[in-house]
């Protein structure tokens, strides 16, 4: 009798006991883990609470004086009261804790940015190099990629910054490689970089409409292509179409503008700027322009023409890129405000007075005889390259890149790109060689090849880990702090010494760094998904 | 037969057939860009040949000639159909087409100019002698000065440590170099039934090393919080609670030597650690004078052991598949905290709100429904898997080097007041937690590398969860994951060097310090140079090991 009732029915399958119920155990196991780690928390938390108590309640000043939990970040609207060696915007010492961390921001985004282009530039390049059938080749870059990979990054930046960089001469006798207008000092690199003009805006419409061409002609050549069968050259008749949209672009923004200006005075008998020339002709006494090359620099320099212009204007960049295609030679005499180039202009310290027209009318209303001086009309280009010059002991114009960002920069691309080159390297060697040889049996030509059946298998191969890569370029940039960047780290952490609050500021930055890492792979998984092989 | 083949070759291959218009079509002119790309590079090598001839005459010279020699044996080759073993070679891999002769010969000379560059930096113009490194010695044309390096020694290798406590470095060392040694032999598959004592006296010592090396390199306190009776027993406790677990879940069996192992491991290993202490044998080494090479392996090996342990749970808590808590407890527990708190705390926030985004936050409660949601949504209630994955994510999308500053500002606040922690010690513990969350995502991929199959069958036979772990999937993992975390070890051992960031004398460290004395000051490039050669033949060396092993344990191959 005890058998059969023990004896489970086959109806009624027995029941579990509750301690031996998985999904009761496992909701007990949970709940036993979240107790377990709320009590290590508490105690842990318990001390840290006692210890900012501690620490006083200066850490929650607010702007009234009280004290209170919610003015814990308070502080940040202060005055900074230190200097950011190099920023995007302007930063005042006068400026807020916010808005040094938001320069701190940016700097950490330029470096990020720039440095992830670069280093997929260079990455595929020696990722491909790597294959190269040249053995010389392949084994450089072997070793460049074991070298590179086998020692810390860290080592490099310092070797990069106080071994190479610093070791530079100084700026009178600063390397110019192949007379290139790059400069490399112990100061920096100063590069060449296009200066935008205000017509540039004009410009830039041109451009728009000339990318706009360029899709509708590469839609409808492609159509076109489908319906007849014949191949046609999209790329070639795109890019036709874009430069000459691009090229009229540039005769009506030049045509157009009058934005730039010079004032001379009457006497000066300058009326345009050619006029110049005839100046500077008289002064050194030779017939042509050409004959200036002969001269020495003394010569040259008392003979150049000196021009008031607004420090960092692109009035300069301008006039200097004229006068340069003239061959006129000329100085600069840099001023913060205009009223100070005014002054000058009014006490004869340059002859010419170069800036945006209207500024010039205003501050001709200023002088004491305003008939006396003309506003002259100076052609406008929308871009402007802007090169780099020695002028004494400075380097003035183009591009200027600090020490330490050019070894930040540099020390990340390199490092990175050895990481890159590999994830390329196993990416091609993934796409196996009979795709090749199929996709020729097709009658596909080379870049055919390359673009339609290579690159998007290797991509597929490639993004994940290159996504990773981005995000150890932008979290390594924090090395920064061990050179003198400013970067986000570097300047929360003078913050934190300099205000005594050490975990406001560590909240912030790790929130600024998580949010950017998950942007990043976010924005990097949504274009692996569009790549990813669509499986059944 | 043979006489036909031999006349055949015989009236073949003396005969030169070679168009010369013909190889120009193909090699040339077959596109402009090809043209172009030659003219250019053929400009580039002439200017740069003529140049280095200035420089170097001689080496130049050699290495053009040696060029132009093997070019003609490649085109001798190619014309007569006829290669030997060298020129072959030499047309596959150096002279395959004109652009690539061309390379060839540019990079040969380049790669010559940096040798020659080199030398005459570190050998030629180079000093050697320890006694006259100082920059009074130093003239604009001097190369390096070597002599640093031997004059810097004691303090590259073990930093500031006293001279009384070097010899404990060495026993350190030399235990680690004798139990490696005799495990090599001890575990080669001969041996390996024979002297089976053996084995499990080193895998015992194994261990026990941790500790061992603890006791050598940072010492014993004969005071202190650890050595009271209250250890002792929740020690006991605790191992006694593990075994309870490991036993009702059938994963070691009873039997009355493993069970007085168990019992008594602790309690002896306590007194042992009493007795030692006693002895002063080895007293306290002040861990902020490790430094040089030792303090960088003790932080790359403590951060590798240590975070071992945590690692391997958090990767297990990531994929763990237990019921969650489900959305009818969730749900209502998430409303009612969130009401509660819209209630009591929102209206006084608001209150006293000064600006719109305190009046945001014045509805913080309304954050909880969104974490709700997505503890849900992600993790489906599962505790476990959430708190691991948003450990492992949190510490992967923060740099190193803002963890290491926040252990050294921040640790201090987490221990009760007056509790001293060293930098050091605070340091080696976040590298820890960092490298966990890293060791996390390889042992995972490890997991994922099971087959389904694995845990099906592990389940058919009706192994729990830990007979499962313990018995089937660990061990396969593990072994799939070892080519990983040596390459992980790799990483931890180049990234030590961050320490030096934050103030700690590793190799980098120390390194910089040495550059200020005044005996040495300004040696950089000699001193970072030395310390990445040290670096690089560290990790070259275990990520060669690495790839041998990757082969050997046939990861990725079925």
């Amino acid at each position: 009798m005890a058998q059969a009732s023990t004896r489970p029915s086959i109806q009624e399958p027995p029941r579990i006991p509750f301690w031996r119920d998985v999904r009761v155990l496992g909701v007990l196991g949970q709940i036993t883990f979240i107790i377990v780690v709320f009590l290590a928390a508490q105690t842990i938390l318990g001390n840290f609470a006692q210890n900012v108590g501690r620490l006083g309640e200066a850490q929650f000043i607010c702007r009234d004086g009280s004290y209170n939990v919610r003015c814990a970040y308070d502080f940040m609207s202060s005055e900074a009261a230190f200097e950011i060696s190099e920023t995007i915007a302007d930063f005042n010492v006068t400026d807020s804790y916010w808005f040094a961390f938001y320069m701190g921001i940016l700097n950490t985004l330029k470096v990020a940015v720039i440095g992830i282009i670069l280093t997929t530039l260079l990455g595929t390049f020696a990722g491909i190099a790597r294959l190269s059938n040249n053995w010389l080749i392949s084994n450089i870059v072997k070793w460049y990629i074991e070298i590179i990979r086998n020692t810390p990054l860290l080592i490099q930046l310092f070797f990069l910054y106080f071994s190479v960089i610093l070791s530079l001469p100084p700026v009178a006798e600063a390397i110019r490689p192949f007379n290139f207008d790059i400069y490399l000092t112990q100061r920096g690199l100063s590069i060449p970089w296009p200066s935008l003009t205000p017509s540039f805006s004009t410009w830039l419409a041109f451009v728009v409409l000339g990318i706009i061409q360029f899709q509708v002609l590469w839609i409808l050549l492609g159509r076109r292509e489908e319906h007849t069968g014949h191949p046609s050259n999209r790329l070639g008749w795109g890019l036709l179409s874009f430069v000459v949209v691009l090229g009229m672009g540039w005769f009506v923004s030049v045509g157009a503008s009058d934005n730039q200006g010079i004032m001379v005075t009457r006497a000066s008998r300058i009326r345009e700027l050619k006029d110049v020339e005839s100046i500077v002709l008289t002064r050194t006494g030779v017939n042509h322009l050409d004959e200036l090359n002969h001269l020495t620099e003394e010569e040259l320099n008392a003979a150049a023409i000196n021009i008031c212009v607004l420090r960092d204007s692109p009035s300069e960049a301008n006039l200097s890129s004229q006068l340069r295609q003239m061959n006129i030679p000329h100085t600069f005499n840099r001023s913060d405000r205009p009223d100070q180039a005014t002054s000058k202009f009014a006490e004869g310290t340059c002859e010419i007075f170069a800036a945006p027209s209207t500024v010039l009318a205003a501050e001709r209303a200023t002088l004491e005889n305003p008939d006396s001086n003309l506003i002259l009309t100076v052609q406008e280009k929308p871009v402007v390259w802007n090169t780099p010059k020695r002028e004494g002991l400075n380097i003035a114009g183009g591009a200027k890149l600090s020490p330490e960002f050019t070894a930040l920069l540099v020390g990340l691309v390199v490092y990175t790109s050895a990481f890159i080159a590999e994830i390329v390297r196993a990416g091609i060697l993934s796409v196996s060689k009979g795709q090749t040889e199929a996709a020729r049996a097709l009658g596909l030509n080379e870049s055919q090849r390359l673009q339609l059946i290579i690159l998007p298998q290797a991509l597929r191969v490639i993004i994940p880990p290159l996504t990773s890569q981005y995000l150890n370029l932008t979290k390594n940039s924090s090395l920064a702090i061990a050179i003198g960047f400013p970067d986000l780290w570097s300047v929360s952490y003078t913050t934190i010494n300099q205000s005594g609050r050490a975990i406001q500021l560590i909240i912030v930055v790790m929130l600024t760094y998580l949010t950017m890492s998950l942007i990043t792979s976010a924005v990097l998984n949504w274009y692996n998904s569009r790549v990813a092989l669509v499986e059944r | 037969m043979a006489t036909s083949t031999e006349t055949l070759s015989r009236s073949t291959s003396p005969r030169i057939v070679f168009d010369f218009n013909q190889f120009i079509r193909d090699h040339v002119t077959a596109s402009w860009y090809l043209t172009v790309w030659l003219l250019i590079l053929s400009l580039l090598t002439v200017f740069y040949a003529v140049q280095q001839f200035r420089i170097a005459p001689v080496t130049t010279l050699i290495v053009t000639i040696v060029w132009i020699a093997s070019l003609i044996s490649v085109v001798v080759g190619e014309l007569q159909h006829k290669h030997t073993k060298a020129s072959r070679w030499l047309h596959q891999s150096l002279f395959g087409s004109i652009s690539n002769s061309l390379i060839t010969l540019l990079l040969a000379l380049a790669i010559l100019a940096a040798l020659r560059g080199i030398w005459d930096y570190a050998v030629v113009r180079a000093t050697f002698d320890p006694t006259i490194t100082a920059p009074e010695f130093r003239t604009p044309v001097t190369g390096a000065s070597w002599g640093v390096i031997w004059g810097a020694r004691k303090l590259l290798t073990t930093g500031t440590l006293e001279p009384d406590n070097l010899w404990r470095v060495w026993a350190s060392l030399w235990f680690i170099v004798g139990l490696s040694v005799i495990s090599a032999f001890a575990y080669r598959p001969p041996l390996r039934e024979r002297i089976k004592p053996l084995r499990y006296t080193l895998s015992t010592v194994w261990l026990l090393s941790p500790l061992i090396l603890f006791i050598l390199l940072a010492g014993l306190d004969g005071t202190g919080p650890f050595l009271s009776i209250q250890t002792l027993v929740m020690g006991e406790v605790v191992v006694l609670a593990i075994y309870g677990l490991l036993y009702w879940q059938r994963v070691v069996k009873f039997q009355w030597q493993s069970f007085a192992i168990w019992v008594f491991a602790w309690p002896a290993l306590y007194l042992a650690w009493r007795l030692a202490a006693r002895t002063e044998l080895f007293p306290v080494i002040n861990v902020e004078k490790w430094g040089g090479f030792l303090f960088t392996m003790i932080v790359s090996v403590f951060a590798i052991v240590a975070s071992f342990p945590l690692g391997v749970a958090l990767a297990l808590g990531r994929r763990s598949t237990v019921r969650g808590i489900p959305a009818w407890i969730t749900w209502p527990v998430a409303i009612g905290v969130t009401t509660w708190g819209l209630f009591t705390s929102t209206p006084g926030l608001l209150n006293e709100a000064r600006n719109n985004i305190e009046k945001l936050i014045a509805f913080w409660p309304l954050l909880i429904l969104l974490l709700t949601y997505a503890f849900q949504r992600f993790f489906k209630g599962n505790v476990v898997a959430a708190a691991s994955t948003v450990y492992i994510e949190v510490v992967r999308g923060v740099p190193l080097i803002t963890v290491l500053f926040m252990a050294i500002i921040m640790a201090p606040l987490f221990f009760p007041a007056g509790f001293q922690v060293k930098n050091a010690w605070a340091v080696l513990i976040a590298f820890s937690l960092f490298t966990a969350a890293y060791l996390a995502e390889n042992v995972r991929g490890g997991l994922q590398s099971i087959p389904k199959g694995q845990y099906e069958a592990a389940d058919a036979i009706g192994l729990n969860t830990l007979q499962k772990m313990r018995f089937i999937i660990l061990p396969q993992a593990l072994r799939a994951v070892i080519p990983a975390i040596v390459g992980l070890f790799i990483g931890v051992f180049k990234d030590s060097s961050l320490v030096a960031v934050v103030g700690l004398f590793d190799m980098l460290g120390i390194t910089n310090a040495i550059i200020g004395n005044p005996q040495w000051l300004g040696l950089r490039t000699e001193l970072y140079l030395f310390a990445s050669i040290i670096y690089f033949i560290g990790s070259f060396a275990m990520s060669s090991y690495s790839r041998r092993l990757e082969t050997r344990l046939g990861v990725g191959v079925r």
